[in-house]
C-alpha cells in the first residue's frame, strides 16, 4: 500500500500549500508514490484516520492549534515542517531568532525588548518534528529532497552552510558590489540562492545559519554604510507572508 | 558537439555490487554485516583499511574493516546508525544488494607487528577497525608476542562483539581488561576512563600499542603510553574524518598535509604529533 | 615555434567565425565592473579588457555540479560511471588563470587519476589573452611569476595597439590560426612589438607584496600559531566565496540525487569549501576545524604550504579573486604581509 500523506495549514499564508500544488509535472510523478488524503488547496476530502507522513504548514498561535497539531501528531508516523512559519516561528516567531533580530539586539542592545513580539511557536516547540523544509515559501526542489528521504526512511538536513555560496556557485554579481546589503552569508542555504539570482537580496527567510559570525556581520553592514533602516524596512517586507507568498 | 555523456569504464567512482550474507543487531544503535560479492571473491584488503558502502538514491560512507583478511570469501561491516546512509544501511536485511568501493587507505603495519608483542587499546567503536587486527592475530597467533588487549566503554550496553570477548578473555593466550565510563548495577568490572589502565600494566620494550577510538581519548592514552615509554614510531593510531571520496581529492579528510584516506587512516604517532589538526584540544 | 598577428579591429569578426564553428566561451560583462565566462555567438558579445571573472575557468573543467554515476534499480543494481563534457574554445585566459588551469591538471593527473577531469581537460581549447597592465590593487600575480605566458595554452594572443599578436602552441592552436584567414604570419616589427610591451610590463609589474617567493613555504611552516589567523577569522563570515571563487580550490562533496521515481538517480559532485560549517564535522559531532581562524589557516595553508611539499608549486595564481570577493575585506596580500612582517 502506497503511504498515506496528508498536508495541514496552521497560522500562514499557504503560500508554501500553493508551492507544492504548483509543482505541476513534478507533483504528479510524486504523488504516484503516495496517496494524499487530505489537502486543502487542491482537494476537498477530509481523513481523520492514520497517517504515514503529515506535512504541516504554519505556526501554532492558539490553544486550539496546540491541540489540533498533538492530535496530527498522534496518529501520523512522520511528520514534516515545511515552510519558515512551521519550522521557525515564521511571521512574529521569526523576529525573535531572524539574523535581523540578532543584528537589532546588538545594535539596540537592551532596549530590544521594546520592539513587540506574539507567543508564537515553531511546530517543534509544540509536538516532535521528524523534517524540516524551511524557507518562504519554500523552494519546491528541496520539498520534493526532504519528501523523497522521509519515504526513503532516512534522516535529511538542511545545509549549513551559507547561501552565498549557492549564489557564486550560480556566478551572481555580489549585491555588496552593487552596494546593497545582503543577509545571504549569515542565511542558511537550501534555496539555490533563488532571489538573490533574481537580483533580489537574500531577506534571510531560512535563518541563521547554526554558526553565524554575528559580531563579524555587523562590521560588514557597518563597513558598507548600510542603514540599518532600510535593512529593517526591506525586512520587515518579509514578514508580509502572504505577498512573499508569490514567487520572489 | 553540444553536450555529451560518456561511460567510463575504469572510473574511480565505480562500485563493485555486493549482497549482505547476515545482519547481526549487537546493541541498540550498531549492526553487524556480513557482506559478499556475487563470485564469491575475497576483498583482499589489508587489517585497519575501509571500504565506502554505497547505497544508491541515499549516497556513500566510509566504512571500516571490521575482519580479518585471513577469513576469504565475505568480510564484515560493523554499522552505527547515525545518518543518512547508516540509517539506509540499518534497513537492509541479508539478500539485499548494496555498492563497495575500495579498500583504502593504510593498514595496521602487522608485517612490521610480527614477533613483537601488541598492545590494543580499543575505545567505543574503535574496536571495529581493531576487530580486524585482532582477528588477524588470533589466525596468525604465532608470528606474534605477548597481546594485551585493553577495552572501554560508555557503559556496558555499548559494549560491541560480547560474545567474542567472552572468548578473547577466556584464552590464555590474550590478556583482555575492560573499563566502562559508568557502570550499571550488574557490572563487575573496571569504571573509569580507559587510560588509566595503561599505568598497570607491564610492557616489554618489543611493544606495538595500536590504539583507536574516540577523537578525545587519543591525548590521554597517548600521554600515558609515553609514561610507559612505548617511542613514538610504536604508537600506531587510526584516526577518523569526514571523508567522500577515499581518492584524495575532496579535501574533507585532511590533517594538515595528510590525506586521512589515503595517508592513513593507519597514522604513527611520529607523522602526527607535531601536527597541529591531529588531535583536537 | 610559430606566431602569427592579427588587427586589432578583426578580433570579433574572428571569434565570430570561431563561434559559427563551435562553441566558444569567452568574458561577458554582467555590470558593476564584474565578468563572467560565458557562450557566446558573436565576437563582440566578449569583452577583451576585462579583470578576473567572477568564477575562473575551472568551471568548465571542474563543473559546480557534475554527474559521475547513474544508477537504476528496477531490474537489480545497474549503474555505470559517466563523464559528462563539451567541446568548446575557452578564449581570452588570462596568465593567472592558465597558471590556475596548470593547478588542477596537477592535483587531477596525481594518482588516483581522475579521469571525469582529464577526459573533460582534453575536450577544451584554450586561447591566453595577456594583460598589458594590472586588473586592478588586488592582484599578485607578479609575485607568483603568473603575470607572464607559461605554457598551458593552445594559442596565446598579446596586444599590441593596433593588431594582437599570437603564439601558436600545439597542432590545435595551428588550426585555429587557419581560420578564416585573419592571422598572418609575424614579422620582425611585430616581435619588436611583442618585446616592448614586455619590456613596459616588466616597469610595471613588481612583486606585489614585499616578500620573498622561495621564503613563502619557510614563513608558513612558522605561522601555525600566530595570531593573524584569529584577527582574520573573527573577521569571516564563512560564506565561502574565497574558495569558490578561487582558479586553485577543488574540494568537492559526493551526493545521490535520485529521480522522482526513487528507483533510478545520478549521484554528483558538488563544489565544496573547506570554509563550510560541516566540512570537516564527523558523525560524532566533532568538527576539526570549529574556529573560524582555524579554516582561515587551512584556506592559505593549502595555497602556500601544502601544495608546495606535495607537488612542489604554489597554488595560488595571484587573481586576487579572494580579495575582490570578500565583503569582510580579508585580503590575500594584506595577510601575506602581515605573516612576513611577523617572521622577521
Ligand atoms: C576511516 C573511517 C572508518 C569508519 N568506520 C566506521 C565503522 O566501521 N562503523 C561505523 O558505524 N562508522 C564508521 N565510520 C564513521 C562513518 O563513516 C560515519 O558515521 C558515516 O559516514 C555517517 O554517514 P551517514 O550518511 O549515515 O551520516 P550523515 O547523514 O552524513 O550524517 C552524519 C552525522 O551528522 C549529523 N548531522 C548532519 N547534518 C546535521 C544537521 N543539520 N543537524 C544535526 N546533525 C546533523 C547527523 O546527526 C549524523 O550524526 C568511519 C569513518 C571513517 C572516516
Ligand atoms: S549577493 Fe548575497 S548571497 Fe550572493 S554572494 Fe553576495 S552576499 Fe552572498
Ligand atoms: S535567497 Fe534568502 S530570502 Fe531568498 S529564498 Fe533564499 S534564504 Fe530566503
Ligand atoms: S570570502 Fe571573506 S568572509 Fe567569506 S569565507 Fe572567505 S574570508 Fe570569510
Ligand atoms: S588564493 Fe586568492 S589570489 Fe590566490 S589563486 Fe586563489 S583566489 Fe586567486
Ligand atoms: S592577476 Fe595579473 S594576470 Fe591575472 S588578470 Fe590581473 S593582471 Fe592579469
Ligand atoms: S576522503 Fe576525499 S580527500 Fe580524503
Amino acid at each position: 500500500m502506497k503511504p498515506r500523506i496528508a498536508f495541514f495549514d496552521f497560522a500562514c499564508c499557504e503560500g508554501c500549500q500553493l508551492q507544492v500544488a504548483n509543482l505541476g509535472e513534478a507533483l504528479l510523478d510524486v504523488l504516484k508514490l503516495v496517496d494524499v488524503v487530505e489537502f486543502r488547496e487542491v482537494m476537498s476530502e477530509k481523513w481523520a484516520g492514520p497517517l504515514d507522513i503529515a506535512v504541516v504548514e504554519g505556526s501554532i498561535t492558539t490553544k486550539e492549534a496546540v491541540e489540533r497539531i498533538e492530535k496530527i501528531r498522534a496518529r501520523s508516523r512522520i511528520l514534516i515542517a515545511y515552510g519558515s512559519c512551521a519550522t521557525i516561528g515564521g511571521v512574529n516567531g521569526m523576529k525573535n531568532r531572524s539574523p535581523l533580530e540578532e543584528i537589532r539586539r546588538t545594535v539596540y542592545g537592551e532596549h530590544a525588548h521594546t520592539f513587540p513580539t506574539i507567543a508564537t511557536r515553531p511546530v517543534d516547540q509544540v509536538v516532535k518534528v521528524d523534517y524540516y523544509v524551511h524557507g518562504c515559501p519554500i523552494w519546491p526542489p528541496e520539498f520534493i529532497e526532504v519528501l523523497q528521504a522521509a519515504l526513503q526512511g532516512v534522516p535529511c538536513f538542511p545545509p549549513d552552510h551559507a547561501v552565498c555560496v549557492e549564489c557564486k556557485l550560480n556566478e551572481n554579481v555580489c549585491l555588496y558590489d552593487k552596494g546593497v546589503t545582503c543577509l545571504g552569508p549569515v542565511t542558511r542555504a537550501g534555496c539555490n540562492s533563488w532571489c538573490t539570482n533574481n537580483g533580489n537580496i537574500c531577506y534571510g527567510c531560512r535563518g541563521l545559519v547554526s554558526n553565524p559570525n554575528t559580531k563579524g556581520a555587523m562590521d560588514v553592514l557597518a563597513r558598507y554604510r548600510i542603514p540599518l533602516e532600510l535593512v529593517l524596512n526591506k525586512m520587515s517586507m518579509y514578514n508580509a507572508c502572504r505577498e512573499q507568498g508569490k514567487t520572489p | 558537439m553540444s553536450k555529451q555523456k560518456l561511460p567510463i569504464l575504469e572510473s574511480e567512482y565505480n562500485i563493485r555490487p555486493a549482497r549482505i550474507l547476515k545482519v547481526r543487531q549487537l546493541t541498540l544503535t550498531e549492526k553487524l554485516y556480513e557482506i559478499g560479492f556475487p563470485n564469491g571473491e575475497s576483498l583482499n584488503h589489508d587489517p585497519g583499511q575501509f571500504v565506502e558502502v554505497s547505497i544508491f538514491g541515499v549516497g556513500e560512507a566510509p566504512i571500516s574493516l571490521a575482519s580479518s583478511p585471513t577469513r576469504r570469501g565475505s568480510f564484515d561491516l560493523c554499522v552505527r546508525n547515525v545518518g543518512k546512509v547508516t540509517a539506509a544501511l540499518h534497513q537492509l536485511k541479508a539478500g539485499d544488494s548494496i555498492g563497495i568501493r575500495g579498500p583504502f587507505g593504510r593498514g595496521f603495519p602487522v608485517q612490521e607487528f610480527v614477533g613483537n608483542d601488541l598492545l590494543i587499546v580499543a575505545g567505543g567503536i574503535g574496536l571495529v577497525p581493531l576487530r580486524s587486527l585482532i582477528h588477524y592475530v588470533l589466525d596468525n597467533r604465532r608470528e606474534f608476542g605477548k597481546v594485551t588487549i585493553l577495552l572501554g566503554c560508555r557503559t556496558p550496553q555499548n559494549i560491541l562483539f560480547s560474545d567474542e570477548i567472552e572468548t578473547w578473555s577466556s584464552r590464555l593466550d590474550l590478556s583482555f581488561s575492560c573499563t566502562v565510563d559508568k557502570a550499571d548495577p550488574e557490572w563487575k568490572g573496571n569504571v573509569g576512563v580507559i587510560a588509566s589502565l595503561i599505568p598497570g600494566i607491564t610492557l616489554s620494550r618489543h611493544t606495538y600499542a595500536v590504539v583507536v577510538g574516540p577523537p578525545v581519548m587519543y591525548r590521554y592514552v597517548i600521554a600515558e603510553l609515553l609514561l610507559k615509554k612505548i617511542p613514538a614510531h610504536r604508537i600506531i593510531l587510526s584516526l577518523e574524518r569526514h571523508m567522500k571520496c577515499g581518492l584524495g581529492k575532496c579535501g574533507h579528510c585532511q590533517i594538515n598535509n595528510l590525506y586521512c584516506c589515503q595517508d592513513g587512516p593507519v597514522f604513527r604517532y611520529e607523522q602526527l604529533r607535531d601536527l597541529e589538526e591531529a588531535f583536537p584540544r | 615555434m610559430r606566431y602569427v598577428t592579427i588587427p586589432a579591429d578583426k578580433m570579433a569578426d574572428y571569434i565570430t567565425a570561431l563561434a559559427r564553428r563551435q562553441k566558444v566561451v569567452a568574458p561577458v560583462e554582467k555590470g558593476k565592473g564584474q565578468f563572467a565566462f560565458e557562450p557566446i555567438s558573436e565576437g563582440r558579445e566578449a569583452t577583451l579588457t576585462y579583470i578576473p571573472t567572477i568564477l575562473p575557468p575551472k568551471k568548465f573543467f571542474m563543473p559546480q555540479y557534475e554527474t559521475l554515476l547513474e544508477y537504476d534499480l528496477h531490474e537489480g543494481q545497474k549503474m555505470q560511471a559517466v563523464v559528462e563534457l563539451e567541446e568548446m574554445v575557452l578564449f581570452g585566459v588570462h596568465t593567472c588563470d592558465l597558471a590556475g588551469i596548470a593547478c588542477l591538471n596537477t592535483v587531477f593527473s596525481d594518482r588516483p587519476k581522475d579521469l571525469n577531469y582529464l577526459i573533460r581537460k582534453n575536450k577544451i581549447v584554450i586561447i591566453g589573452l595577456e594583460c598589458v597592465a594590472y586588473c586592478d590593487e588586488y592582484a599578485s600575480c607578479a609575485l607568483m611569476n603568473n603575470h607572464l605566458p607559461n605554457g598551458g595554452y593552445d594559442l596565446f594572443l598579446t596586444p599590441l595597439g593596433d593588431r594582437y599578436i599570437g603564439h601558436v602552441n600545439t597542432y590545435i592552436g595551428d588550426s585555429l590560426v587557419e581560420e578564416g584567414g585573419f592571422f598572418r604570419d609575424a614579422t620582425g616589427a611585430d616581435f619588436a612589438a611583442l618585446e616592448e610591451v614586455r619590456r613596459r610590463k616588466r616597469e610595471v609589474f613588481h612583486d606585489e607584496v614585499p616578500i620573498d617567493l622561495d621564503e613563502i613555504p619557510r614563513i608558513f611552516a612558522h605561522s601555525l600559531r600566530t595570531t593573524i589567523w584569529k584577527e582574520i577569522g573573527d573577521r569571516c563570515l564563512s560564506c565561502g566565496n574565497c574558495t569558490n571563487v578561487c582558479p586553485t580550490c577543488y574540494c568537492f562533496d559526493i551526493v545521490d540525487k535520485p529521480n522522482l521515481d526513487l528507483k533510478s538517480g545520478r549521484r554528483i559532485r558538488v563544489w565544496d569549501s573547506c570554509q563550510n560549517e560541516r566540512f570537516a564535522k564527523i558523525a560524532g559531532g566533532e568538527s576539526f576545524r570549529k574556529e573560524r581562524s582555524s579554516r582561515k589557516r587551512h584556506r592559505f595553508f593549502r595555497k602556500f604550504r601544502y601544495p608546495v611539499d606535495r607537488f612542489g608549486k604554489f597554488f595560488c595564481t595571484g587573481c586576487g579573486r579572494c580579495s575582490r570577493t570578500c565583503m569582510a575585506r580579508i585580503n590575500l596580500k594584506e595577510t601575506l604581509a602581515q605573516l612576513a612582517r611577523e617572521y622577521v
